[in-house]
């Protein structure tokens, strides 16, 4: 048994099968967290909805991490390089998704804390981009209050360049700041150094669409392993990179790298007020015939349906939308 | 002009097509091939109401308009036989939207009303002008007062 020396605080910047990594002023702690707690964090006793606990529901712990990269702990210190986990102070912001548990009871899966920027990174090909995928990142940030950066990768791919421009233009019209990249040829290397410097960025994609591969280059040295997508007709891409790690940037700043993420449910987001989160609608919420009680579906005189027919809001996004609405 | 990636985005957006009550008529369609004798049921066979759901082409459901589309005037299809004259080709539904004014042209189904294909042949010949230019100016050559024997001929059989 452990006999701890000290305690402290500390962000967690590592988390992998139960042991989490905190940088703390002085070096870095190997911390677990009690079992306690971690019962006291999954279901909270204050929390009315909370379950009784259940023998069959003992086995989600084992599926949910009450801790996520970016938080801000207090820990007592071994002394040996290992302590404990005693405290998650409170979070500024969190980006969360519904976790994929087998029990009856959805929990949440809270991915990052405490981050400055999202930055959804999809492929201009290879595999091939999945524009719904990225407005749930889009709409997910939004719900977090948390600003976001478009990452368009492998621009070196295209032969047609047209291609990918009509979906920037597109979202950089509605306000979202977009970047076309290639590790391999160093394009826009530089601008999204600037736009991650000073900053803690949260990277998510799905699998193969080159966030470790982004990392790698941005900051050199780090060596993170990465893979081809899969040959063949799918060219989908391989779960290479299995955990959620923070790196912190020699430019200032720091980077949150993510496992690739083929779903991505929204969180706590009420569908009925899923408009205020697409930037484009907002101004025009409450200007329905039916007032907030619109559902810009079927309803006549809807204010943001008359948008997306005068061109003012892209149909895709529009479309988006009302699928987030049928499932969040 | 639509890319592939938007057409990609399309794709991941509408997975299937279903059953539907007509906005018309109020009639229950089903799209099932079997009853309609074509893939993609997008009209009533009872009124022969369409709805104004595509934007690009047909099937990408991404047009929010969503008003319902009046039958208004038959064209013929061009064959691309080698053996068989021009007019030979398959009746088309020519619909257009009561709200934005779009026209598409769409295939009849197996049970769509004949009797309501005859109307709206009869109505298209008084179409007013405005409304003919409209649809000529998209390249379709209406049915005329000369192809009522084609028309039911292709309809009734040979009579």
């Amino acid at each position: 048994m452990n006999t701890f020396i000290g305690s402290g605080q500390g962000v967690v910047f590592r988390k992998n099968l139960g042991h989490y990594s905190v940088h703390t002023e002085r070096r870095d702690i190997d911390c677990v967290l009690s079992s306690r707690l971690r019962k006291q964090l999954i279901y909270p006793t204050a929390d009315p909805s909370s379950l009784r606990h259940r023998v069959q529901q003992v086995r989600e712990i084992d599926h949910v991490d009450p801790i996520a990269i970016g938080d801000w702990v207090l820990i007592m210190d071994a002394g040996d390089g290992s302590g404990m986990i005693t405290e998650i102070l409170p979070r500024r912001n969190k980006l969360s998704r519904p976790a994929t548990t087998t029990g009856q009871r959805v929990f949440e899966q809270v991915i990052v804390s405490n981050a400055d920027q999202v930055v959804p990174v999809f492929a201009a090909a290879s595999p091939p981009p999945k524009l719904h995928l990225l407005d749930r990142y889009l709409v997910s940030a939004e719900a977090s209050e948390l600003p976001s950066l478009i990452c368009i990768t492998k621009v070196d791919l295209l032969t047609d360049r047209s291609e990918i421009d009509e979906v920037v233009d597109s979202y950089q019209r509605i306000g979202y700041r977009v970047h076309c990249v290639s590790s391999v040829t160093g394009e826009g290397l530089e601008e999204i150094k600037m736009s991650l410097q000073g900053r803690i960025s949260v990277l998510v994609g799905k699998s193969g669409v080159g966030k470790t591969s982004l990392l790698n280059v941005i900051q050199p040295g780090l060596g993170l392993r990465v893979k081809e997508v899969s040959q063949g007709h799918l060219g989908k891409g391989l779960h290479t990179t299995t955990h959620l790690e923070m790196f912190t940037l020699d430019i200032s700043g720091a980077v949150i790298d993510t496992p690739g993420m083929r779903e991505f449910g929204l969180w706590d987001s009420d569908t009925a007020s899923l408009d205020q989160f697409f930037p484009e609608m907002r101004h025009l919420i409450g200007k329905c015939k039916f007032g907030l009680d619109c559902r810009h579906d079927e309803e006549p005189d809807c204010a943001i349906r008359k948008a997306v027919v005068n061109g003012e809001i892209s149909p895709y996004r529009y479309q988006s939308y009302l699928k987030m609405r049928v499932l969040p | 002009m639509k890319t592939h990636i938007l057409r990609s985005h399309e794709r991941q957006l509408h997975s299937s097509f279903g059953d539907f009550v007509c906005m018309n008529c109020r009639n229950f369609i089903s799209a099932e091939a079997v009853l309609s004798g074509v893939h993609h049921r997008n009209h009533c066979p009872y009124c022969l109401t369409s709805r104004h759901l595509d934007l690009y082409k047909a099937g990408d459901r991404l047009s929010a308009c969503k008003a319902s589309m009046r039958p208004v005037a038959l064209t013929i299809k061009r064959t691309i036989k080698k053996y068989s004259s021009e007019r030979m080709g398959e009746i088309m539904l020519v619909h257009q939207c009561i709200e934005c004014g779009k026209i598409s042209v769409n295939r009849i189904a197996t049970d769509d009303s004949s009797k309501m294909l005859l109307t709206v042949y009869e109505a298209s010949l008084n179409l007013d002008s405005m409304e003919n230019s409209m649809i000529v100016q998209k390249g379709i050559a209406l049915l005329v007062a000369d192809d009522r024997h084609q028309l039911n001929v292709q309809l009734f059989g040979r009579c």
